[in-house]
């Protein structure tokens, strides 16, 4: 920031960027940052890569790093910044907006918006374009609350096997918040959807380095203008009721409640009505998936050429257990709590189950308080451990459309979709 | 005097065993020495009342490739778009895999790298990024 504003006015330096009116100076990166890695708790660090085999942490491997606006989270990459959320933070349905995680796709993301000039437009097949500032959304419009989660198509991709390249994250690609602001179905209203509108698109104020017309310069993504989710859709300016951080895309980002984070546009600037479908790269190429059940293939298949894929759209049902975590012992005899949480993108989550003989017999976890279809659902059970030695806990949700989880793994050259029954060991050790 | 001398020993003696006992129960105060001040909390930012919001420059740390042929290449062409990061925290990849990546970055992607460089970074990715061939 010192860096930006010393070097340049800052007042020029917005006007002269004038990014079609959107006010974002992108600040130079400053290279060679404090190096982190403060040794943890007297243990060694953990390894600097897993693989080829599967990541078997719960998280993945980064050094933490402390980003603007975030307490120190784990480092996937910094220039587009990813970072993931540590497996904590999910003790408690909503995640905080500074533990919450971080994925960008191109580097040029905005360390400034001067709210001056920053709008959200409606533009492309409308009878009446739109620009609002962010004074004019929360007044003109009413605030509609909604709890839902917000989870990487790629969550828990070093989970599967062969590994594929991408995002290496291990489960914390996720969270949870409540999202307040305006319904994007007003906002269609207001502008007024032209007869041969097609899809709806939507742009926010990152770029990259690469050249015009490529996914390396813009990251679009549509939808037909007739998806049902468009009703369901929030553009909102509220995250657990504080601003967004920049990071999780400030001013406004685009909610779709259930669907993969991916279409929730960060930083949304451009709502843009097509009259032909969209053929940018982030559709026609990317996040994409097959069109089997559970989006599941095999390198061979992919290699054959035989797999129709589909856009990524909603998230499968998913439950994990977030304590005890195995990092320490347990006293055998002692009863403790499981706890973790549970969410479908399908529909509300219906049961949760826990097994202790890794998925040989199951019992009812309590379900915590119902906070929406689309949020996470926190479950706890007592569990007693009865003798010392390994034992291996294990958690299934199902959603009120009786999807349920399983022992398949899932594969796909994106590494998306995965939801298979996660496990954890615990070592109990003698209590006398 | 020697009811005296008896008082001490027997005090020793208890005190001891109580040591041997406590030793018995607790493994206590190891400490050992750390880096401190490796990771340093953010000072609090200077805010104005005006409609511009502001956050600092995102921190890019330095990070260690293979130093080998290449290397040069990858930090100069791989880095335009992203940091070289996104090479070490990948799993191990096989030899092909990073071929087809590299050739993603310059036909998907439209990234300007001469051929002969993008053939030694595809060179120096399967020397030193492959199951066969990583360390760290």
């Amino acid at each position: 920031m010192k860096l930006c504003a010393r070097a340049f006015s800052r007042r020029n330096l917005l006007k002269n960027l004038g990014v079609a009116g959107a006010g974002l100076a992108v600040a130079g990166w400053r290279a060679g940052a404090s190096t982190l890695a403060q040794e943890p708790g007297g243990a060694k660090p953990i390894e600097s890569f897993t693989g080829p085999g599967v990541n078997p942490h719960w998280n993945s491997l980064g050094p933490y790093l402390s980003e603007p606006g975030k307490v120190p989270l784990i480092l996937l990459t910094d220039r587009p910044v990813q970072l993931e959320t540590q497996r904590h933070y999910f003790q408690t349905a909503f995640t905080p907006n500074e533990a919450f995680y971080v994925r960008w796709h191109l580097d040029g993301i905005p360390n400034a918006v001067d709210l001056k000039e920053w709008k959200l437009r409606i533009e492309g097949k409308v009878a009446k374009p739109q620009a609002w500032s962010l004074s004019e959304l929360m007044q003109k419009f009413k605030p509609v609350s909604l709890a839902a989660v917000n989870q990487c198509s790629g969550n828990s991709r070093s989970r599967m096997q062969p590994r594929v390249a991408g995002g290496q994250w291990g489960n914390g690609a996720m969270g949870n918040a409540v999202w307040t602001g305006v319904r994007l179905r007003e906002l269609l209203e207001v502008a007024g959807v032209s007869s041969g509108a097609v899809q709806v698109q939507f742009q926010g104020l990152e770029t990259g380095q690469g050249p015009k017309g490529l996914g390396s310069n813009v990251f679009l993504k549509s939808l037909d203008i007739t998806h049902p989710i468009l009703d369901e859709c929030l553009v909102a300016y509220l995250m657990n009721n504080e601003p967004l951080p920049m990071l999780n895309g400030f001013p406004v980002r685009l909610v779709m409640p259930g669907f993969f984070a991916v279409y929730w546009m960060k930083c949304l600037t451009w709502i843009r009505i097509l009259d032909a479908p969209d053929n940018n790269f982030w559709m026609k190429t990317g996040y994409r998936v097959p069109d089997t059940p559970r989006g599941n293939t095999t390198p061979e298949e992919i290699k054959a050429g035989k797999v129709k894929t589909i856009p990524i759209e909603r998230m499968p049902v998913r439950s994990f257990l977030i304590s005890p975590d195995g990092s320490s012992k347990i006293p055998a005899g002692m009863s403790v709590t499981l706890r973790g949480i549970a969410f479908s993108g399908f529909g509300r989550v219906s049961s949760v189950e826990i097994s202790d003989n890794g998925g040989k017999t199951w019992r009812s976890a309590q379900l915590g308080e119902d906070h929406g279809t689309y949020s996470f659902r926190t479950w706890e059970a007592p569990w007693t451990a009865k003798s010392p030695g390994k034992h291996t806990l294990a958690v299934r949700a199902t959603d009120e459309k009786g999807n349920a989880q399983t022992d398949e793994s899932v594969w796909n050259p994106g590494g998306y979709l995965w939801n298979r029954i996660e496990r954890q060991e615990i070592v109990v050790g003698n209590a006398s | 005097m020697r009811n005296r001398l008896s008082a001490i020993f027997a005090g020793i003696c208890a005190a001891a065993i109580t040591a041997g006992v406590v030793y018995a129960q607790l493994k206590q105060s190891v400490y050992r020495p750390a880096e401190l001040g490796t990771m340093q909390q953010a000072a609090p930012a200077a805010l104005s009342t005006d409609a511009v919001y502001e956050v600092s420059a995102y921190p890019v740390p330095a990070l260690e490739l293979a130093p080998a042929e290449g290397r040069q290449d990858v930090q100069i062409y791989c880095n335009t778009c992203h940091s070289p990061r996104y090479i070490t925290m990948q799993p191990p990849l096989p030899a092909e895999t990073w071929e087809a990546e590299v050739n993603k970055m310059t036909k998907t992607f439209g990234a300007t790298i001469p051929d002969e460089s993008a053939k030694k970074i595809i060179q120096y990715l399967q020397a030193h990024y492959t199951p066969g061939t990583r360390n760290n």
